[in-house]
């Protein structure tokens, strides 16, 4: 189970990766979306594609 | 002039330019002064383009005048999202960025009305970038509600809903990469239309997310997206997705009515989720009956894996962050909050969290198109709940919930409409949608019509004595 302070941390880490650097109220206004959106992105992590699951054209 | 033109729909306009009851100068300047006299709390346009529409309203007429109508929409006064280009007209996208830009060609949709006569009146008010959030203060607000002005008519589409919902135009185009021509269209008590991907141009139309994007009509009746996309559809060399466009005829089969068409009702992800509204359930089901009554089959059908829709769909807005990173990174102050934190948002997929979205997009895809392989559309409510005051929008990005309704069928290109179904306890409009097979936009609107053809929930009109704020 993850603190919140994990799931910052984590989310700190993911803006460095993806080269942002934030103001702090944008961080705080994208810290929020972000966590309302995990369950989602958690949900498209746990899926495991079929062969037959080639990329849409 | 005998007809009340803000009270007709687009039909309405154009069958009284054709008997000659009214003339395009008149519903020009009728429009045009309406404008004048709510905009100002509606805000509804961007710009309006007042001396071009008479003088394009001055040519239909003439050429009416001498027995040369073009079609449904010559003399008809419309109006365009502001991320479709006009030339010589700005086009904002609802964003200081783009405040003082000023397109020199028309977009291929623009292109084609103007073919079929249609007058433009201006630009529409929108969510900025069609990614923002609802403002009510600033350069560019976002419009409101004229169901009820201390709501938003949600977005991004919201200026063409509500100018096309208070009678500020005959109808509008808008477009749709999430739900933002049906959300919208749903909080007004519109019809709004999200065509088959690659049915209609995006040449010219500012863009959200390359592979999501659609342009389509907003309008009061089925009649009326019809013939807006008899004009707008068909294959643009400029725009590549466009190049197996199958246009087909919108219009002729409208009055056929339900009898003999197979509708599959997606009940488990959309009727039975808990955040369903009661009232939008309840005028569902209703409606649901009333097109059993017209002799369409109904049964109950599922795709288990819509569950991963919204999971699919949030990595592929990694496109709305290819398309601004760097207009943000230079300058962010230049873009809204709303839309910063949903750009940035954009920004922290994985290069594998968008090749798994890809695939599991086809999943979606093929279990959707075997479902259409046995029914001949899919239907269920519009949206999980009527308009919202402005202070209850999120603050932050959007829930998942705001989209479930909609973004699925903008991962798949699937034709998409919804039409009004009833108004709630507050004297909100919901309705129900009808999704149906690719580049078969024809049975969608034939459905749509079938049901508003015996219901009158369409002919309802907001009242423009409580537009005060």
């Amino acid at each position: 189970m993850k603190t919140t302070d994990d799931r910052r941390a984590q989310f700190d880490a993911e803006c460095r990766v993806a080269g942002l650097s934030l103001a702090a109220r944008d961080a705080e206004l994208l810290y929020a979306m972000w966590l309302e959106w995990l369950p989602e992105r958690d949900r498209l992590r746990a899926a495991v594609p079929a062969a037959e699951d080639e990329p849409w054209r | 002039m005998a007809v009340s033109v803000a009270d007709l729909d687009l039909r309405g306009v154009s069958e009284a330019l054709a008997r000659r009851e009214l003339s395009s100068v008149e519903a020009t300047v009728a429009y045009l002064d309406r404008i004048a006299a709510h905009d100002p709390v509606l805000r509804a346009y961007i710009t309006v383009t007042g001396d071009m529409a008479l003088a394009q309203a001055k040519e239909a007429d003439a050429e009416i005048g001498r027995g040369a109508r073009r079609g449904p929409l010559h003399g008809v006064p419309i109006a365009l999202k502001d991320l479709i280009a006009v030339a010589g007209v700005k086009m904002t996208g609802g964003s200081r960025v783009l405040a003082d830009h000023v397109p020199t060609r028309d977009a291929f949709v623009t292109r084609r009305l103007k073919g079929a006569g249609a007058v433009l009146l201006g630009k529409l008010a929108m969510h900025e970038f069609a990614f923002g959030r609802p403002v009510t203060e600033g350069a560019f607000p976002t419009g409101r509600n004229p169901w009820d002005v201390q709501r938003s008519p949600a977005g991004s589409s919201s200026g063409s809903a509500v100018a096309a919902a208070a009678g500020l135009c005959a109808g509008a185009l808008g477009s749709d990469t999430g739900g933002s021509i049906r959300g919208p269209a749903s909080m007004t008590g519109l019809v709004g239309h999200k065509p088959t991907y690659g049915l209609v141009s995006r040449s010219g139309v500012l863009a959200l997310s390359w592979s999501l994007d659609h342009v389509g009509p907003m309008t009061r009746g089925v009649w009326d997206s019809a013939v807006l996309l008899q004009a707008i559809a068909g294959a643009d060399p400029e725009d590549t997705s466009t190049r197996s466009a199958a246009t087909q005829d919108y219009v002729s089969d409208l009055e056929r009515g339900a009898r003999g068409l197979r509708l599959g009702v997606l009940k488990r992800y959309y009727v039975e989720f808990p955040g369903l509204h009661d009232e939008v359930r309840a005028a569902a089901l209703t409606a649901f009956d009333v097109l059993r009554k017209e002799g369409a089959t109904l049964e109950e059908v599922d795709a288990p894996s819509l569950d991963q829709a919204l999971a699919v769909w949030a990595p592929l807005m990694s496109e709305a962050y290819e398309y601004h990173a760097e207009t943000l990174r230079r300058s962010p102050e230049q873009f809204g909050e709303g839309l910063r934190t949903r750009v940035y948002f954009s920004a922290l997929f994985t290069a594998q969290d968008v090749q798994r979205a890809q695939r599991l997009r086809a999943r979606i895809g093929r279990e959707v198109d075997a479902l259409l392989s046995r029914v001949d559309a899919l239907i269920f409510p519009g949206q999980a709940m009527p308009a919202l005051r402005f202070e209850d929008f999120p603050s932050t990005g959007f829930a998942p919930a705001s989209i479930r309704y909609t973004a699925p069928w903008n991962l798949l290109g699937l034709p998409a409409a919804v039409v009004p179904s009833g108004f709630s306890g507050d004297g909100l409009p919901v309705s129900i949608q009808l999704v149906g097979r690719r580049f078969d936009d024809a049975t969608v609107l034939r459905l749509a019509r079938a049901y508003e053809r015996v219901t009158e929930w369409h002919q309802r009109r907001p009242d423009p004595a409580r537009w005060r704020l």
